[in-house]
């Protein structure tokens, strides 16, 4: 019998101290895993480590590994963890609830920021790593599979993607709710700093009609314009360019107010009162507050800015319900396959012993059989395999329509005289083949861990 | 026969315009309004509960549906009556309601913006509520109900009527989005709600759209007067407030063409536009009477 367990730490319930001392470095992991698959009865593994949380799978056979089992393997492979009781912190799931966790890891559901799609990210390399070194099965396989599949859902299906959680990507979020498109709209960046050369990224992903750069340093203005493909003026022409300009960042060092009422008037009266939006992210502050009681004026500070973070990533954690639903039809759909596969076992060993009969018979009449002409022997051949084929049928399609009935494979071992050990009987040496070719891991069934 | 010959129906077959609805039309208005019912419910649920991605397109779907039976039970009537019979408030409501739903789905294919069905279904089902409070009784004819020229007018001035409601509505989005920008509130209304630019382009056409409604429709019933009695200005009360709206409309079109208004001032001249038109109709209707019931 096949079990799945995962334990770890994460940023829900572990310190940052902790975390970071049990986090693995990224030339020690192949190590880590080929120690972990040596352990007895592991059969595949798979091991996650990132800054928020360091995650280990374990496909065994038998009973699902305690959770001493991970303290040890923790120790073993962090000797300095030795002096710190990291029990209270791990978590050690089995069955149904590991292979949710899985998913809702996989889909950014159990992440700091709910729906950052990195992790997504982290979990292929981790899979792809313990792939690359051979220990990963058909479990893994398909359990990753899914897992992916159960990302892209929660993506497409819900907004959790759509509701940016950066203070640059704000910014862009309310651009948009402001003007229909950005391809008609010219940008204008005051200052140079970081924000700015973010949001200047963000302005060429959104591609804008123009973007304009204004910085005290002509030089470094220059510099930075050309390598964001931006107009650079200088801030003697401030008025000229603010009226031009749709959406204002104002990113300086300066101490005093650059955009002051009058200023911010004359350009919306300039531009035929079409509606201005202006980002102050500098502190102090570069835009008069009251510019933004002007009428089609809509002025935002950093604060603000964070005000919508905050609240997409309220959003996000409300929507990371709806993924529940999605997570849940995953996990259905992998038992579904589970109980499939649960069959194939039976169905290798029935037919295994009856083709030894077949075989047998063959061979007992092989006197006979040697006197045919070949092409005799080759239909008789033909027709027992076909024969057996054809009274197997049924049987078979019983064994596949009751996946995982326990009283039915009792039955049919004993219809059939199919000894205890036939079941056990692995195809091949490998660890893929040895899951491939084993009974489930019934998680739907309660099973509980050792 | 009138004197605008070969474009009157002939006098006998709109003897009784405002005959009482056949069963089967009065089951088609209930199925209708149930659909419509339900598309406001569904998007109201989706507002609320809901965050799945497309979960607005069940309501939109109902509200197909429900677009889908209006129209048969509308094609029913107009072949029962023999021509396109809009003459009475029970029918001009129902085409009116049908228009919004129309309208409707036509933004919400253009763009996502559920959010306006919000306000569209509710008033297409108290429309329907009217017409089925109403289906029940039967009036005289109505002068010049049935001439080609009047039902020309009665589908303009329905038509601008939606579309002035639909203008009315986008004002309100827009004075709702601009609040929410301004006071910071950054909640899921305001997630759901279509830019303000958008909504601002689409005020403006559909206020454009509703004066070219309007004043094709006044053309047409002056033509129509004109013919049947020689006189261009033959209403009293009634055209003066129907020319009353029309140079509002004209003024808005003018203001925010020549005068560059948008945004929040162009909303609010949208919402004064559309309640004064709807009192026109309310008041010609009910205090005011005239030569014909044209809504």
């Amino acid at each position: 019998m096949l079990r799945m367990t995962l334990a770890g730490v994460n940023h829900k319930k572990t310190p940052i101290e902790i975390r970071e001392k049990l986090a693995y470095p990224k030339d020690h992991l192949n190590q880590v895993i080929r120690n972990l698959s040596a352990q007895e009865g592991v059969l595949e593994c798979l091991v996650l480590s990132t800054c928020n949380r360091v995650e280990i799978i374990t496909i065994t056979t038998g009973n699902n590994p305690d959770p001493v089992f991970f303290l040890d393997f923790l120790k073993t492979t962090h000797p300095a963890l030795s002096q710190i009781n990291i029990a209270p912190y791990l978590y050690h799931l089995t069955g149904e609830e590991a292979v949710r966790h899985f998913f809702e890891v996989t889909a950014s559901l159990d992440s700091m920021v709910v729906g950052e799609p990195q992790i997504t990210g982290q979990v292929k390399e981790a899979y792809e790593r313990a792939k690359s070194l051979g220990h990963t099965g058909l479990f893994l396989n398909q359990l990753f599979q899914r897992a992916i599949s159960a990302s892209k859902r929660v993506r497409t299906e819900t907004a959790i993607s759509h509701l940016p959680v950066s203070i640059s990507y704000a910014a862009c979020q309310l651009a948009r709710k402001i003007f229909q498109t950005m391809g008609d709209k010219n940008v204008l960046l005051l200052g140079g700093g970081d924000m700015a050369q973010l949001t200047a990224r963000h302005m060429k992903k959104m591609a804008v009609r123009s973007l304009t750069l204004m910085t005290r340093d002509a030089s470094k203005g220059m510099a930075l314009a050309r390598e964001y493909e931006a107009i650079y003026r200088s801030f003697d022409e401030i008025e000229d360019c603010l009226s031009e300009s749709d959406m204002i960042v104002c990113s300086t060092g300066a101490e005093n107010y650059i955009v002051t009422p009058e200023l911010a008037e004359h350009a919306l009266a300039k531009r035929g009162r079409r509606s201005m939006f202006l980002i102050d992210i500098a502190v102090p502050r570069n835009i008069d507050p009251a510019v933004g009681r002007i009428g089609n004026v809509f002025l935002y500070n950093v604060d603000d800015l964070k005000a919508v973070v905050e609240a997409n990533q309220k959003e996000r954690e409300f929507e990371a319900h709806a993924a529940g639903v999605i997570i849940q039809e995953e996990i259905h759909s992998f038992a579904r396959w589970q109980e499939n596969r649960s069959s194939v076992p039976l169905i290798q060993a029935l037919r295994k012993h009856t083709e030894t009969i077949r075989q047998a018979e063959m061979e007992r009449f092989q006197g006979t059989l040697a006197t045919l002409p070949p092409e005799a022997r080759e239909k008789i051949e033909i027709m027992t395999k076909s024969l057996l084929n054809k009274i197997l049928h049924p049987a078979f399609q019983t064994i596949r329509h009751s996946p995982g009935s326990e009283e039915l494979c009792e039955w049919t071992m004993k219809c059939y005289g199919l000894p205890e050990s036939a079941l056990d009987t692995p195809t091949e040496d490998t660890p893929r083949d040895r899951s491939a070719d084993s009974a489930p891991i019934p998680f739907l069934k309660g099973e509980s861990p050792a | 026969m009138q004197r605008t010959e070969g474009w009157v129906i002939p006098s006998e077959r709109v003897q009784y315009l405002e005959v009482p609805l056949s069963s089967f039309e009065i089951l088609l208005i209930k199925i209708t309004a149930g659909f419509y019912f339900g598309a406001f419910v569904l998007l109201l649920g989706d507002l609320l509960f809901s965050r799945v991605k497309h979960g607005s397109l069940v309501g939109v779907t109902a509200g197909v549906g429900g677009v889908l039976v209006h129209t048969l039970a509308l094609f029913i009537h107009f072949t029962s009556m023999g021509h396109i019979a809009l003459a009475t408030l029970r029918e001009a409501i129902s085409f009116f309601s049908w228009s919004l739903v129309i309208s409707f789905l036509y933004l919400e294919h253009q763009r996502k913006g559920s959010v306006l069905g919000l306000l569209i279904f509710p008033v297409s089902f108290g429309g329907l509520l009217f017409v089925l409070g109403s289906g029940v009784k039967a009036g005289p004819v109505k002068e010049g109900a049935g001439s080609l020229l009047v039902m020309l007018h009665s589908i303009l001035i329905d038509l601008g009527l939606a579309s002035a409601t639909i203008a009315f509505f986008l004002s309100i989005l827009y004075i709702l989005l601009e609040t929410l920008l301004r006071r910071k509130i950054f909640n899921t209304l305001f997630n759901r709600l279509p830019s303000l630019e958008f909504l601002d382009r689409l005020n403006r056409e559909f206020n454009g759209l509703g004066f070219l409604f309007l004043t094709l429709g006044l053309v047409f019933v002056i033509i129509w007067s004109y013919g049947t009695s020689g006189t261009l200005w033959p209403w009293g009360q009634r055209g003066s407030w129907a020319f009353l709206v029309w140079f509002l409309y004209l003024g808005i079109v003018l203001l925010r063409l020549k005068k560059g208004f948008q945004g929040r001032q162009a909303a609010y001249l949208s919402i004064v536009g559309f309640l004064l038109f709807v009192v026109t109709i309310l008041a010609v209707n009910l205090f005011v009477g005239g030569g014909h019931s044209v809504l």
